[in-house]
């Protein structure tokens, strides 16, 4: 049972396990106990202040107290409460997700930001860097929050060509 | 996926607030610290390398525990020293003659890990610990900082196990290409001599250009959007070089930091070139907003750095 509960968080199951798993949820008293624990350790690990007690059912209230506006494309065969049951499923997984990637420190750098866009837009006009360069480098470096785990290391990050022209 | 939950459960039923995992992270942020006190508490002196996009240059760094005295000579290209003293950095350039002077303000000393930027950084980054491995002939621990989305960069720190002085520096872009590193090549922690700190040049003919910041509201100056994970640090006036005053914001995620400068455009008496320009991990993107030059610096991809330069507006009081 726990083992289809964790799958079910963590968006691992489809289909008719995942309609049976919610089902469980539902109407077993322990599985929805343990479905509220595992958030709660989920919660704790992501350091997200916990929900106040009764939190959920104050939503289930509210929600079924909302007047249904329009509902297009309704999804054959499946009752509002699975609809709901769904969403949150997918929406805790995707918490699931990003905390299962923020605490997962053995690859480091090669996560998914690998696999966003492009670091530099293909439009961008490189230019070189401006006669006053050094100027703004030394300006920026001392509110570096680097100076205080490298003391004054980042500060060699200046220009170390001379000008072509002395600049007066 | 389900081992971890259950390993969580049992740490709870234990007693035991946190999770390995995050454990982990903890004890990363704790490395973080212990590299910070050995940066601030102790007395070194040695040789290092700063090397970024096929280039090298090698500076030596001195740094005198008593008096919080840092001196910083570069040894290779145009010969600059800066020495900071408590709140002030000078930066001497004997070739022109000139000393650049950048106060601290009372209320802003320089820069530290606080507990709350530590919470801020674990927030943009994973933080955890790598391998031990020698490193410059010291017995070094990894502590790696993974980005969290693809506006900033990652960082891989070294530091030596004994003492906590950070040997090696290595940042690296999302795709974990390396784009400059520091690394001490010789250290040597205590045997500093005040003597050792001093600036070498007479400076009495010199010209002095005071940077004289002064914390303010630069009103009317603002961005249209902010970039996640980045907070304002500070808002001031100052000058730059010979120039008019200069305003400047400062944006931080807890580690890398994004200067926005505005000046009117007349100020430098040339055109504003809108364009990129890179240096090592140090992106700087210029455009003209309102009539003035806005000159982001930001040590950031050089997409998060034109977002920067792209948000800022002008809007008349």
């Amino acid at each position: 049972m726990n083992e289809s509960i964790s799958a079910l968080m963590d968006g691992e199951l489809e289909g008719r396990a995942a309609d049976e798993a919610l089902e469980l949820v539902r109407r077993d008293g322990m599985a929805a106990d343990t479905w509220r624990l595992y958030h709660l350790v989920s919660d704790a690990m992501h350091e997200q202040p916990l929900l106040s007690e009764g939190f959920t059912r104050r939503v289930s209230a509210r929600l079924a107290a909302e007047p249904t506006v329009l509902a297009p494309g309704r999804l054959p065969g499946r009752t509002p409460a699975q609809r709901f049951a769904y969403a949150a499923a997918a929406s805790v997984a995707a918490v699931g997700l990003v905390g299962w990637l923020a605490f997962t420190p053995q690859r480091p750098v090669e996560v998914p930001v690998a696999k966003a866009d492009p670091v530099a837009p293909p439009a961008l006009r490189a230019v070189s860097l401006p006669e006053a360069a050094n100027d703004y480098l030394l300006a920026h470096q001392g509110f570096s929050p680097r100076v205080s785990l490298q003391g004054m290391a980042p500060y060699v990050r200046t220009v170390a060509e001379r000008p072509d022209e002395p600049s007066k | 996926m389900t081992g971890w939950r259950a390993a969580a459960v049992l740490c709870l039923a234990a007693g035991t607030a946190h999770a390995p995992l995050y454990a982990q992270a903890a004890d990363a942020l704790t490395w973080l610290r212990k590299i910070q006190d050995a940066t601030r508490n102790l007395s070194y002196s040695g040789t290092f390398v700063y090397q970024h996009g096929g280039r090298s240059e090698t500076s030596r760094i001195t740094r005198l525990a008593t008096g919080d005295i840092e001196r910083l000579e570069v040894l290779d290209g145009m010969p600059r020293e800066l020495v900071r003293t408590r709140d002030t950095v000078r930066c001497y350039l004997p070739e022109s003659k000139v000393v650049k002077v950048e106060r601290r303000t009372a209320d802003r000393t320089f820069p530290a890990l606080l507990p709350e930027q530590l919470s801020s950084l674990a927030s943009n980054y994973d933080i955890s610990l790598g391998e031990v491995r020698r490193v410059g002939g010291f017995e070094c621990q990894a502590v790696v900082l993974a980005p969290k989305d693809n506006l900033r960069y990652g960082y891989r720190l070294y530091a030596d196990t004994a003492s906590g002085m950070l040997v090696r520096a290595v940042t690296v872009d999302a795709a974990g290409k390396q784009i400059e590193q520091f690394m001490f090549t010789q250290l040597d922690i205590g045997h500093v001599t005040a003597d050792m700190v001093r600036p070498r040049h007479a400076t009495s003919s010199w010209r002095v250009e005071d940077a004289a910041t002064t914390p303010t509201r630069l009103t009317g100056w603002s961005l249209s959007a902010d970039l996640p994970g980045f907070h304002k640090v500070i808002e001031l006036t100052r000058r730059m070089g010979e120039s008019k005053p200069v305003g400047q914001l400062v944006y931080s995620d807890g580690l890398a930091a994004v200067s926005v400068f505005i000046e009117p455009l007349a100020v430098r008496g040339e055109p504003a070139r809108t364009g990129l320009a890179s240096l090592g991990a140090i992106h700087i993107y210029t455009r003209e907003v309102a009539n003035h030059m806005v000159t982001v610096v930001g040590e950031a991809p050089a997409a998060s750095v034109q977002r920067f330069a792209n948000a800022v507006q002008y809007q008349r009081p």
